[in-house]
């Protein structure tokens, strides 16, 4: 695992902690904030599933130019 | 551990071999893209023409321009120019072209049909300006419906073309042949999820009111606050591509990359979507009955919202001027001038930098908790986000298209000499526009009003501002459209001809750059901007104290 995987997961996380956030607010309408930031941090839990899932088994050729 | 490739002289021959079904995908994007920029400068046009008298045209008329303006350019053309260039750049983080082209060329469908829907809801019915508040066509559901069709559509293909560019951006780490994406390749990959994002808060936005459209739901009663959601991602967003495409244009034209290394950049990159959700409060402060502790707490929050902006202008700015300097330049400016100046793209992003520096400063008036009830009513709103819309973003995509496509097409730019002064005037012209609107808001013009005189009721300045505000208006859409022709220019199939550079460009990447030497520019800049924020918040201020009113919002963000 790499920067890759573990700065997209703190967008997930960020998110998550935001829609909550949202989704418990005592004031206002604020419950379509809190899916929009939810979906969005489901969906960058997904990103960096695939980050994860899809890192190299052994090691890759130096891509040198 | 791999490393990305050094960028200059690179860019324009990765596109160049693209296989031509992708190439044929992102010229068509591009063409549409550039058409729907077309069509939007005419309406802006028009209306800043009958706002100032110079036209006469019937408020209903004018409020269509209006709608076709604000749907056309701030919706179409910033999200498929934002698509084609998140594609093409995807395309060429690898050797192989795009992956899921079925799924973005039914993406790019999705968008076309969107926008056909789009204008034909803007020209029928009462014109619902681009926000399609339903409450407007509550007489008029099969209106509403074909308006809200269009943006359903738009929101559908911001998540499928996003997610071609990411199973693109995928493939070598699937087929184990990079272990790690490169800053760009990190940047798209991020830009691509927030797009993503974004396409699903246009539907969570207009599905409600397509349902009461047809009859399967109750009227949407929460319209204004989903609407927010969207604005403030389709605020974000096209800044976040602006200042992208800054970091792949100033390695394209000059070399130069990050002095702070690969990973940093990345960390840059990040700070745009863990900023996004928790600055978007501050578009809630017209709301008559919100809490002040919201309005605090949103006021603080922000302050955070230029900060990856800032941070990412600084990087960029900071690493040119130490290659330049590695290259023999001197002085506090004397580096400015060894840069590629003849190259259009060039003085694109050179003059987006400078706009985006007046968008700032008036853009933190803006979103003040004191100020924003006082001043998001008036015409501050277009004669500030005018700064961003045409100035930053707008230059910087047609900056970034005037380097894709004639690498794509084999193509040369139209006119590339007088392409390169155009940027400027644009400029000029948006400060006339900006100054003017700006003045105008500070002294209570309303927006979204088509005759200011209110049969001379008010005062004869007001007409006066318009009038500059339109003469700015035309040299911006002259030197926009001509800029764009001069881009489209590459799609004219007898214009084809041998494989074409990116233009005027100095080679940088060879040198090491000097981290001994001062690169002052960026930092006083940045000082210069929060001088000015200072500067025109006080004066909002003074001119709020000096009223006989009290500011209470409207809702009308």
């Amino acid at each position: 695992m790499n920067e890759d995987f573990w700065l997209v997961l703190t967008v997930a996380a960020v998110w998550a902690l935001l829609a909550a956030v949202y989704a418990l607010a005592p004031w206002g309408d604020m419950i379509g904030y809190a899916r929009v930031w939810g979906f969005g941090s489901l969906l960058f839990l997904a990103l960096a599933a695939l980050l994860f899932q899809h890192r190299p088994r052994h090691r890759p050729k130096e891509d040198t130019p | 551990m791999t490393h990305e490739r050094p960028m200059a002289g690179t860019y324009a021959q990765r596109l160049s071999a693209l296989p031509s079904g992708d190439r044929r995908l992102l010229s068509s994007m591009a063409g549409a893209a550039l058409a729907t920029l077309a069509l939007g400068i005419l309406g802006g046009l028009m209306t800043a023409l009958a706002r100032a008298g110079f036209v006469a045209i019937v408020p209903e008329t004018a409020y269509r321009l209006l709608t076709v303006h604000g749907v056309s350019t701030f919706f179409y053309w910033l999200y498929l120019a934002q698509a084609a260039l998140l594609l093409g750049f995807a395309a060429i983080e690898d050797t192989n072209g795009l992956a899921w082209r079925r799924v973005a060329w039914t993406g790019f469908l999705a968008i076309i049909a969107g926008f056909v829907f789009s204008m034909a809801g803007s020209h029928m019915g009462t014109p619902l300006l681009y926000d399609g508040a339903p409450d407007l066509a509550a007489d008029e559901p099969r209106m509403l419906l074909l308006f809200n069709l269009g943006y359903l559509l738009l929101g559908v293909a911001l998540m499928l073309l996003p997610t071609a560019a990411i199973a693109t951006l995928l493939a070598p780490r699937r087929e184990g042949r990079r272990d790690r994406l490169s800053a760009v390749g990190f940047a798209l990959f991020a830009w691509a999820g927030f797009l993503i994002v974004s396409g699903f808060a246009a539907v969570y936005a207009f599905l409600p009111g397509t349902l009461w459209a047809l009859g399967l739901a109750d009227f949407p009663t929460t319209h204004s606050t989903n609407w927010h959601i969207l604005l403030h991602n389709m605020h974000y967003l096209p800044l976040m591509a602006t200042v992208l495409m800054w970091y792949v244009l100033v390695q394209l034209l000059t070399g130069a990359n990050s002095i702070f290394g690969e990973r940093f950049s990345k960390l840059v990159f990040t700070m745009y979507l863990v900023f996004v959700p928790p600055t978007s409060l501050y578009h809630m402060f017209l709301e008559p009955d919100l809490p002040g502790i919201i309005v605090t707490a949103g006021s603080i929050l922000s302050l955070l919202v230029s900060v990856p902006t800032l941070t990412a202008f600084l990087v960029i700015v900071m690493s040119v001027e130490r290659h330049a300097r590695a290259n023999g330049a001197s002085g506090f400016f004397g580096w400015l001038g060894y840069l590629p100046w003849r190259n259009p793209a060039m003085t694109a992003i050179g003059a987006a930098a400078i706009n985006l520096a007046f968008g700032l400063v008036f853009a933190f008036v803006l979103i003040q908790g004191e100020l924003a009830p006082l001043l998001s009513d008036t015409f501050f709103v277009p004669g500030y986000f005018h700064f961003f819309t045409v100035g930053t973003v707008s230059l910087t995509l047609l900056a970034a298209l005037a380097v894709m496509l004639p690498a794509l097409r084999n193509a040369e730019l139209g006119r590339p000499s007088l392409l390169r002064v155009m940027p400027w005037l644009a400029t000029a012209g948006l400060l006339i526009f900006g100054g003017a609107g700006v003045a105008a808001g500070y002294l209570g013009v309303p927006r979204r009003v088509v005759e200011v005189g209110y049969g001379d009721a008010t005062p004869p300045f007001w007409r006066s501002l318009m009038t500059f505000v339109a003469a700015g208006g035309i040299l911006m859409a002259v030197a926009l459209l001509i800029f764009a022709l001069g881009v489209a220019a590459t799609l004219l199939p007898w214009r084809r001809t041998s494989p074409r550079s990116a233009g005027p460009t100095v080679d940088w990447s060879f040198s090491q750059p000097r981290l001994d030497a001062a690169a002052w520019l960026g930092p006083a800049s940045v000082l210069a901007i929060v001088a000015g924020m200072y500067l025109f918040t006080a004066i909002g201020f003074e001119l709020m104290q000096s009223l006989p009113i009290i500011a209470s919002g409207g809702g009308g963000h």
